[in-house]
Parts: C-alpha cells; structure tokens; sequence
C-alpha cells in the first residue's frame, strides 16, 4: 500500500477524520440520526481503549482494572454536577486529573509486581473502587446517578449545533490518539517498549524502570478517566456497572481484536466488537455468542489482531 | 586506592551460603578474572555487585562512592556496567534500535515524550559509532534475534558499553561460543581494557589466561585465593578444587 499508492498510508487518519466530522451532517439525509449517538459512543470507549493499548501493548502492563479509571472519571464529573458546578470543561479535566491520581496511588503499589500479580492487583484495586461507589449513598450507590442538566460547554458552543458535543468528543478522541501515537515514537515510547521486551535489561542499562512505568500508567489512567467524564455526559448517567471488572475485561478483549501495541488495534477493535454488537442486537437476543465466535475466529487466525492483519496486507500488496 | 572494592559481601538463599564474605578489588585498566567451579557462586556475586540481587551484608565502592545501598540502574548511572550470561538484548529490533536504546539512557531524559527519538542526530551517530566499535556496522539494519549467537554476544557487549562505564561485568562472555567467534571475543575485551576495568567471569581457561591481570579463585561462595596467573596455576588447593583430578591423581 505505502508503495502503489504513496501518501495513503499518510492520508488515511486524516481521511477518517474528515469523515467522522461530516457525519453528523449528513446523518439525516439517510435516516441515521440515531448512530451520531452511537459513533460518538465508539469515540468515548476508543479513548480509553488507546489509553490501555498504551500501557498494555506498549508498556506491557497488563492493567486489569482500566474501568476503574473510567469510573473515577464519571463520579468526578457526578461529584461535580452534586457540588453545583456546571462548567463540561471543569467536569471533565477534573476527570481526567482525579483519575490521574487514583492510577498514581494504584500504581505505585501495583508496579511493584510482576505477570499475574499485576493482573489480580489491579483486578482488585478496580473492584475495591467498585463496591466504594455501590456503598456511596449520596451519589446513587447501586441505582446509579442521573444527570439532568447538560453540563455546559461554554455559550458560544452550547447553542452552535444539536451535534456538537459529538465534535467535541471526535477533537478530544483525534487529540488523544495522534498524542499516544507521537508519544510511541518519542525516547519515552522507546523506553516502554524496551521494559515490555526485557525488563531486566533495562534495569542494567541504567533506566529508571519503576518511574517510567509510573508515569504510562497515571497518563493511561488519567485519559481513561477522561473518558468516563465523557461517556457520564453521554449517558447523562452514571453507575458502579461501569467499572465492574468484566467492564475492564471487555476493553482488554476490545483491544486485543484490534491488535495489541499496533498504532490502530485501539479504535479499530473498539469500532468493530461495538458495531457488530449494534448489528446483531437487532437481530437477536442471543449476540453474546456470534461475538465469542468471532473472537475464536481472531484467536486462531490473526493472534496479533485486526490491525496487524490488515498491515500485513498492505504489505503484501506491496511487494507484489 | 582501588577503582572498585567490595568487602566482605553476603547473601544466603534460605540455608546455603551462596556468597560468604567476599572481599574483591579490582585496579583501572585492570581485568580481573574470577574463575571456579560450578556452583561457586560467580553468578551470585556478579548479580549482588550489578544489584539485581540485594547483598545481606557488605558494602561495594566503584571511584570513591558507595553504590552499596543504590538500585541496579542507579548503579549503572555511577559507571557499572553488565552483560549477561544467557545473551539479553531486544531481539525483536534491528541492531540500531538495540544501541539507540542503550545510548538514550546516558544522554538525556528518558521521559521526553513528543519529539521522535529516531530523528535525534547525536543519538544515531553515538550508536553508529558503537556499532563500529565492536564491529556490527555490518548488521546494523538486522533484527538483532536472527543473528549469530557470537554477534549477539557482541551487541550484549556494546549495550554494556554505551554508558561508558569505569567498571564493566562480563558474566561468561564466551559462553557457547566456537573457537573463531572465541578469539574475536577475547581481542574485543583485549581492546576494551583501555577504555574501563573488567571483572570477567569465565569458564575458558585459555581466555582466562591470556586475558587477564589476575585471577581470584571463587570456591563455594568464598574466595580462595587471588594473584596472578603464574600464582594462581601453582597453588595447590585451585589444582585440587578446580583444575581436579589431575593434582589428585
């Protein structure tokens, strides 16, 4: 592909970012309304995707709690909206930097455990936030937490555009993703990627291992909180269900079909599990299992993910 | 005043003494050898002077500081570096990218997280002349897991070197290796002693004694005697504990 047609390769974020932004304008003409709302929905989760595909395929950290990230996020932005503070802006940075220090604490201690240890402190850390926020009266606890009023955006934005919280998300989510992508390139990128294949190695070459774990993951979970602040916006609702640990398994499983540490494994794994579980709700109750199907179909036949097999491709084609 | 001294080093695994009581010097532009038996404990005492394995007892000074209570890569930012037994490097890059990474370490931070590394003009030329140095300019390109155990061993080698260490480790560098590649080792670490002190571990008595300045002699976990090789090859207990049958006999 890089070789037939030269600058594709460069063009094509761009391509789909144009396509994304024009989507709400022509959504009407075809009576697709409904999926603004639900492009907008893969936007949110793929922000905390690439924020997971960081650590996890960059960093190797094999962070079993992510949702919980997303969930301190959202009640940030709840505790916000309880306290009397409108500003989206205020809500969701605030998302972001409660969420950042949650994954600071939660990480000091996790990163000093290895493989499977990791998995099940994180795991358990996620749940403890989890039952915190079922125990949390004030803010719903199990029912959950309405908001009514939109938080608000500024004058000048709120009244733009019915679509323009969905711009707003699509410039956070391109922002977010052409940062991780700059970032994997970058000394810091290398480093990671270095600890991931040889830790030990690493250590011997002098680089500060812990430290630089540490800031992957306070970024990863601050942007993953940055997400939750956004997807309570979406939802005008929060609830504990959204850091339940099958929540944070399900954005692993999501990634994974994407491809793990590939440039593109976070959105495209996100897009395509959420439109397929679009498509087959409409036909059936059962979706559970043509998913699970296609996911052995992954494990089988592209290991290495959506991604990699699409880059492979490309590649062929190439050298053809 | 020694470039380097580790006094009276211990680490016990449940029971067994693994290292007991070592006391070790090593000079500038000196190589020194540590040689014994399988299971005398070299790993052990290389891995307590690198830091990956903390000490029970014993205090280690490289040029007047004390690393004793420093983490491993603190230790490495102090002028102490290692290579590893079984050969660790990043199989899955090129050559280039195995240096860069060894060269970003020591030169900058490693958290700058915007500009492209790769981009870095200094960077490339330090790893290019590394490459030279210990004669990969060849396999630059190649993915450093599909060359020749001997190769990899010197890219192990040149990792170590990027920090310009005063003291570097050498865990068994010709471990594996066919008697051509051996040689090139040997005249590699040859060349090195102008550059930094060695403390070389090794199995090879013929690489041993063409190499080094003096030899200590590690015998569960304890040091049994330390000199030159003329010393070493003439004291009787080395004869009978690590030469063997032939003093026996």
């Amino acid at each position: 592909m890089h070789e037939r047609f030269p600058g594709l390769a460069r063009r094509l974020p761009w391509l789909v970012l144009a396509l994304l932004a024009a989507f709400p304008l022509f959504a009407p003409a075809f009576g697709l309304e409904y999926y603004v709302g639900f492009v907008r929905r893969v936007l949110i989760v793929a922000i905390a995707a690439t924020s997971l595909n960081f650590i996890l395929g960059y960093g190797g950290m094999a962070a079993l709690g992510h949702a919980g990230f997303i969930g301190v996020g959202a009640y940030t932005v709840v505790a916000l909206v309880e306290a009397g503070f409108s500003s989206a802006w205020l809500a969701w940075g605030g998302a972001a930097a409660v969420a950042g220090l949650a994954a600071a604490a939660i990480g000091a201690v996790s990163l000093r455990t290895r493989g499977v240890y990791f998995i099940m402190i994180t795991l358990a850390f996620a749940q403890m936030l989890y039952y915190l926020a079922v125990s949390l009266r004030t803010w719903g606890g199990d029912d959950g937490y309405g908001i009514y009023t939109p938080l608000e955006m500024g004058v000048w934005l709120d009244g733009a555009h019915a679509q323009v919280f969905y711009w707003v998300v699509l410039a956070i989510a391109a922002l977010v993703f052409a940062l991780f992508s700059r970032v994997a390139h970058s000394r810091y990128g290398q480093a990671l990627r270095g600890i991931r294949d040889n830790e030990t190695r690493m250590v011997a070459l002098g680089y500060p291992v812990y430290r630089l774990k540490l800031a992957g993951f306070v970024a990863a979970g601050a942007v993953a909180g940055l997400a939750g602040g956004l997807l309570a916006s979406h939802n005008a609702f929060v609830s504990p269900g959204m850091m339940h640990w099958t929540q944070s398994a399900l954005l692993l499983v999501m990634v994974m079909l994407g491809g793990l540490g590939r440039r593109w494994g976070a959105p495209l794994g996100v897009a395509l599990w959420l439109t397929l579980e679009e498509a087959l709700k409409m036909h059936t109750d059962y979706w559970h299992w043509p998913l699970g199907v296609l996911l052995l179909l992954v494990v089988f036949h592209a290991p290495q993910g959506v991604a990699a097999l699409l880059e492979r491709r490309a590649g062929k084609e190439a050298a053809r | 005043m020694s470039l380097f001294r580790a006094e009276g080093l211990v680490k016990r695994f449940g029971g067994l003494l693994a290292t007991d009581h070592v006391d070790l010097a090593v000079e500038a532009g000196e190589i020194h050898a540590l040689i014994g038996p399988n299971g005398a404990g070299k790993s052990t005492l290389v891995n307590l002077i690198s830091g990956l394995l903390p000490a029970d007892a014993g205090r280690i000074v490289l040029d007047g500081i004390e690393l004793t209570a420093l983490a491993p890569h603190q230790r490495s930012r102090h002028g102490l570096a290692r290579c590893f037994q079984i050969t660790s490097v990043f199989r899955n890059d090129s050559v280039r990218d195995n240096l860069l990474l060894a060269v970003q370490a020591h030169a900058g931070s490693s958290f700058r997280c915007l500009a492209r590394r790769d981009a870095e003009h200094a960077l490339q030329q330090r790893a290019e002349a590394l490459a030279q140095r210990v004669g990969l300019t060849e396999v630059l390109e190649r993915n450093a897991g599909t060359l020749a155990h001997g190769v990899q061993k010197r890219l192990d080698v040149a990792l170590a070197l990027a920090s310009q260490p005063k003291l570097l480790l050498l865990d068994e560098p010709m471990a594996g290796m066919g008697p051509e590649d051996s040689q090139q080792m040997i005249e590699l670490i040859r060349s090195l002693r102008r550059e930094t002190a060695i403390l070389l571990i090794e199995h090879d008595m013929d690489a041993v004694f063409q190499l080094a300045d003096r030899i200590s002699v590690l015998v569960y976990g304890k040091v049994l005697t330390s000199g030159d090789a003329a010393h070493v090859k003439g004291h009787p207990e080395v004869q009978s504990v690590y030469l063997g049958t032939e003093a026996a006999a």
